[in-house]
């Protein structure tokens, strides 16, 4: 590994860390802290503080705004700011349909719309996944038929996260039916205050709305709203997922949560004991960081590999998988450690500055962590399709 | 100090072609059928090669080799599943030498080691706790046991208590007066033995120059360790390569097995074990630079997690194979049963995972 890279990646990760510590705003901060839920307006704010900083887009090449930089500084760049537990970067403009148009766009739809997603000016939403295709994405059925110089699209799409705040979805549609499933899917760019859009939201077990469904209903969408060429738009998708898949920002959750479990362990006396001195957590709190630094070496030494260009193509997956399992299993254990207070929910603590009804002021929010976190094994990708890509593409089996 | 990585490549090489030659499994069963438990025709081999001046410095005609190199060689002990005393002679006891032994001893000793004409054993693990074994007037006293290649050893390096009650090592010709040695089988088919010492003549390894052998003692078990984290990466992944073939050649119901799920994802797993296991083997190799209290918690963190890993995948590849896996016949028997000393030695699992929870849980 060329140690100037390493030195650039490490002297990021220091600049990350001083802004996470004193540029945050006091109430985006404060917010972050508790774990709370964002507002459109506070992900502009965010997304905005990262742009002024040139970081938002760091992982773009130098032409179009960014600072090309390697695999290894953008995970340092998503590991620390999970560790520090910041908001999460919305990934739909800057980190999905970006590098898809500048890669694969026309010179007129670069102009048109890399500025508005460096400047997060324009929100996007990813139209993906189906009521009838979700890991099986080749299976998607919604309609784009040519007429004249526009598209006229019919279908839904489902799990859309944000889509009631978006001004944009990049759309997998069917414009052919020909062969196997994957010819014949365009990527399309449709306005969403086209008429013929519907947005409605669906409800999680945390109480909020992240996501939704879409409904297209004659929605015309201009033929220059096309990406590359019709037809292709499978190549692009997996170009796309290629590009979902190298979240660092895994590693930081884990740590995040782990961090806040044996801060309540050394603070929480009960049955007359401190938990961290509880034989039982102890051993579980060890595991967990055992587990952690598996994690954490696993995942360097993989993005080293891809800098170098040494890796097996397992990396990715495998770093999902293990994080995910582990982000997930210590909130969970977190959640339990709370005793009385992790059962009492109070989503309106959520929203404002109350207190949650038992514990401290965090606890609503490590409720909406761990509810919400249920879901990380599923999205980009299950681990069971993880489990098939390593199985396939590595093992050969 | 670090080995240069073409040195690292070169050994590494040669190991690799001179074992596939003379040390595949068949050429194998003949060093297991010797009574040494190891082959003495392949131990003047690696002297030839140089491979035992691996721990030597330079100015003595050997490698200087670094964690780096030695687990270059491990893992190729781990691969091929060597008998002979790599790890217990060259390393660990080479290292002792060089690090604590006076000038005089360094002399006579580390040529005749780096020609094969000398092995050496630690003799370290005591039924009790604590050190029993002590030392007066030049005569050792006391029992230890599980002594790898204890009984192939020409000469012993003892730990024990000197007349100030500190923890030195002692040299002691293994076969001369005061010495009982009971010597067995190993399940891997190497051996070992249990040593009791009379009123045993033994010299003090070191001088009044010498740094201290409590710390050097703690730094080559330390060393010992990432050494075996690299010959867990060396089985484990051979085994995973031959569980992955099996699976494609074997049929059953009318199609390979590979053809299941079921199957597939396990091995996904087992490879996601195996790259834990190569990360976490230079993550400890690296610590081996680090201050001695932060190196311990990363190489017990690497060594709890890999004696675990690596005998999951030993244990799922005897289940994947079915009842092939369980003889003696096929090689995932012998590399389980190697794993299973591996996670044994230096330490245990529970050890190990101890040592780093305790530490880390301090740290931070």
């Amino acid at each position: 590994m060329n140690k100037t890279l390493r030195d650039r990646a490490q002297r990021l990760r220091e600049e990350v860390r001083e802004f996470c510590r004193h540029e945050m705003p006091a109430a985006l901060r404060d917010k972050s802290h508790r774990h709370q839920v964002l507002d459109k307006d506070d992900y502009l704010q965010w997304m905005r503080l990262l742009d002024a900083k040139g970081w938002v887009v760091g992982h773009w090449p130098q032409a179009y705004g960014g600072r090309d930089w390697s695999s290894l500084e953008r995970f340092v760049f998503e590991d620390e700011l999970a560790r520090h537990g910041c908001p999460w970067i919305i990934p739909f403009g800057v980190k999905y349909v970006g590098p898809v148009i500048y890669t694969f766009g026309s010179e007129e739809q670069k102009r048109r719309f890399l500025p508005g997603i460096v400047k997060t000016e324009e929100f996007w939403a990813q139209g993906y996944s189906e009521p009838g295709a979700g890991s099986d994405l080749a299976g998607l059925r919604t309609q784009a038929v040519r007429d004249g110089d526009h598209y006229v699209v019919n279908g839904q799409k489902v799990w859309t996260t944000y889509a009631q705040w978006a001004d944009w979805l990049f759309c997998l549609v069917r414009t052919g039916n020909d062969g196997k499933p994957q010819n014949g899917i365009s990527f399309l760019l449709i306005d969403m205050r086209s008429p013929g859009v519907t947005v409605k939201p669906i409800h999680t077990m945390d109480g909020y709305h992240h996501v939704n469904e879409v409904w297209l209903e004659n929605v015309r969408v201009p033929a220059a709203n096309l990406v590359g060429e019709e037809g292709a738009g499978w190549t692009y998708a997996k170009f796309l997922l290629k590009n979902e898949r190298t979240a660092g920002a895994i590693v930081g959750l884990a740590w995040h949560v782990l961090e806040r479990l044996k801060k309540l362990a050394r603070e929480t006396t009960r049955d007359g004991q401190l938990l961290i001195d509880q034989p039982l957590m102890r051993n579980r709190i060890g595991e967990f960081e055992l587990r952690f630094m598996a994690l954490q070496e696993v995942a360097y030494q993989a993005v080293e590999s891809m800098v170098e260009g040494t890796d097996n193509g397992g990396e990715a997956s495998l770093i999902k998988v293990r994080g995910t399992e582990l982000y997930q299993e210590v909130a969970e254990a977190l959640v339990e450690a709370l005793g009385a207070a992790g059962i009492a929910y109070d989503t309106a603590a959520l929203h404002s500055a109350g207190l949650p009804p038992l514990g401290d002021d965090d606890v609503g929010g490590i409720l909406k962590e761990h509810f919400y976190n249920r879901a990380a094994t599923v999205f980009g990708g299950s681990s069971e399709i993880q489990r098939n890509i390593v199985a396939k593409a590595v093992l050969g089996l | 100090m670090t080995t240069d990585i073409e040195t690292i490549s070169m050994l590494r090489d040669s190991l690799e072609r001179y074992t596939a030659e003379q040390y595949d499994f068949l050429k194998r069963w003949r060093v297991l059928e010797q009574p040494a438990g190891y082959s003495a025709a392949a131990w003047q081999n690696y002297a030839e090669f140089g491979w035992l001046a691996l721990r030597l410095p330079e100015e003595e005609g050997g490698l200087d080799g670094d964690a780096v190199a030695q687990g270059a060689v491990m893992e190729v002990v781990g691969r091929r599943l060597l008998m002979e005393p790599l790890l217990a002679s060259a390393l660990l006891a080479t290292g002792l030498v060089v690090k604590l032994g006076s000038p005089g001893q360094q002399a006579e000793l580390l040529p005749a080691l780096a020609e094969g004409r000398l092995k050496l054993a630690l003799a370290h693990e005591e039924q009790l706790d604590g050190q029993s074994c002590w030392v007066e007037a030049g005569q050792l006293t006391g029992a230890k046991q599980g002594v790898l290649h204890g009984d192939a050893a020409n000469r012993l390096l003892v730990t024990a208590r000197d007349e100030r009650s500190e923890l030195q090592v002692y040299l002691v010709d293994a076969t001369g007066e005061g010495v009982e040695r009971q010597a067995y089988r190993l399940v891997d088919g190497r051996r070992a033995a249990n040593l009791r010492f009379f009123g045993t003549p033994a010299e003090r390894l070191g001088d009044e120059g010498s740094p201290s052998a409590a710390d050097v003692l703690a730094t080559a078990f330390d060393e010992a360790s990432v050494a075996l984290c690299a010959e867990a990466f060396g089985a484990a992944s051979c085994l995973l390569e031959i569980t992955n073939e099996y699976l494609k050649v074997r049929k059953q119901f009318g199609k390979p097995l590979a053809s299941n799920q079921v199957l597939q994802h396990r091995m996904a797993d087992l490879y996601m074990l195996k790259e834990e296991i190569r990360a976490l083997t230079r993550t400890a190799q690296q610590a081996m630079l680090l201050p001695a209290a932060e190196r311990g918690r990363v190489v017990s963190g690497a060594r709890a997690y890999i004696c675990h890993a690596a005998r999951n995948i030993a244990n799922e590849a005897i289940q994947m194979h079915g009842g092939i896996g369980v003889t003696e016949e096929l090689e995932v028997s012998h590399y389980f049963r190697r794993l299973m000393v591996n996670a044994a030695l230096f330490g245990g699992r529970d050890w190990h995972f101890t040592r780093f929870v305790e530490s880390t849980l301090k740290s931070a």
